[in-house]
């Protein structure tokens, strides 16, 4: 009974391309451990071949869209940065025209000073003695108190 | 990892990186170039071609947008592997509830698969055997660990060598080939317990 066949290891390495001379003198001489190595890497070969076809009858089923869907997303992020560079633009651009605006109301400052005007008219009209003629409410009437009359030729003496 | 950043940019190393940077720059020809190669990597891991389809969109956009992140330390393949292999590990989390759903609609059972298999100038027999051993393998496959199914799909159907799958998969060579020995002794297994 042989005991030097190739163990699980030493078959696996076989399959992985890492052969060793004592392999392969030993694979030379021994039937059983060559139908092993060989069933091996036979079912490694058809699984190998079967995904390859089975890939590319998959990807010739599918329509050549990666071309326009890589195109679509990538101006995703393109159109980001153009609204990000765009939309500050148009915020400071309003920001500039609102304190114009503002600062030209609808009635112009002429109108407000035709309400002062008007209101000092009013103000003027509402006076029961015009200013020009205001001195002569401050003079002594006829029927006024004798001790306010006194007082008043008293004046009247010491400016003469 | 200091040191290799010298010799990343290292003028004789330039040129190659400028090449493969302006070969990601076309999204077209990278995607025409690699598309299949992504494709199948995502649909055998995912076993969806929906979202095989999603992840490979996913993964040429993310390459194209992160160009300027490639450092030229390793092929442009490998680097489109590696953001494929990080896509399909997001997409198999994100999908956890939904796989029921999804797994009797548009996933591929053994069955359906073997039935693609063909092999002309076999006999019935022979087709039987092949067709048998190929279910074995797929069923296998399904049941490794999201790792060792990465490490194995790259290493026997992409057939890229033990340091190109560690750099795609972010791990060392060792781990690679010790996920690589769990796979093929899940597979080996398998055949021989339903000979």
């Amino acid at each position: 009974m042989k005991t030097n066949h190739l163990s699980a290891w030493e078959q696996e390495e076989y399959v992985l391309d890492q052969r060793t001379p004592q392999m392969l003198r030993h694979l030379a001489d021994c039937a059983e451990c060559r139908a092993a190595v060989a069933q091996l890497e036979h079912g490694v070969v058809v699984f190998r071949n079967a995904a390859v076809e089975w890939s590319a009858e998959c990807l010739a089923a599918r329509p050549r869209q990666l071309q326009f869907a890589s195109m679509r997303r990538l101006s995703t992020p393109a159109m980001r940065w153009a609204l990000a560079a765009v939309v500050p633009l148009v915020l400071l651009m309003l920001l500039a025209l609102l304190p114009v605006h503002f600062s030209r109301p609808a009635h112009p400052a002429s109108d407000i000073t035709d309400d002062a005007l008007l209101e000092q008219v009013d103000e003027q009209v509402s006076v029961a003695v015009p200013s020009s003629m205001e001195s002569l409410t401050h003079l002594v009437s006829a029927e006024s108190s004798s001790g306010a009359a006194a007082s008043g030729s008293k004046h009247i003496a010491q400016t003469n | 990892m200091e040191a290799l950043e010298p010799l990343i940019y290292a003028g004789e190393l330039s040129p190659v990186r400028d090449r493969m940077i302006a070969e990601l720059e076309d999204i077209n020809t990278l995607c025409a170039t690699y598309r299949s190669r992504i494709y199948r990597y995502a649909l055998l891991s995912l076993r969806d071609a929906d979202l095989a389809e999603s992840v490979t969109q996913d993964c040429f956009l993310k390459a194209h947008r992160a160009r300027g992140e490639f450092r030229g330390d390793c092929s442009v393949a490998t680097w489109l592997t590696r953001i494929a292999t990080n896509l399909i590990r997001d997409s198999t989390r994100s999908r956890k509830f939904q796989f029921w759903k999804t797994a009797t609609s548009t996933a591929v059972d053994a069955g359906a698969m073997a039935d693609r298999l063909r092999s002309p100038g076999l006999s019935p027999e022979t087709h039987l055997q092949v067709r048998q051993e190929l279910v074995k393998v797929w069923d296998t496959v399904a049941t490794l660990s999201g790792k060792q199914r990465s490490v194995f799909l790259l290493r026997f159907v992409e057939e890229m060598e033990l340091p190109e799958i560690a750099t795609a998969m972010g791990l060392h060579v060792g781990t690679v080939k010790s996920h690589l020995h769990r796979a093929l002794a899940a597979v080996r297994k398998a055949m021989e317990r339903k000979k």
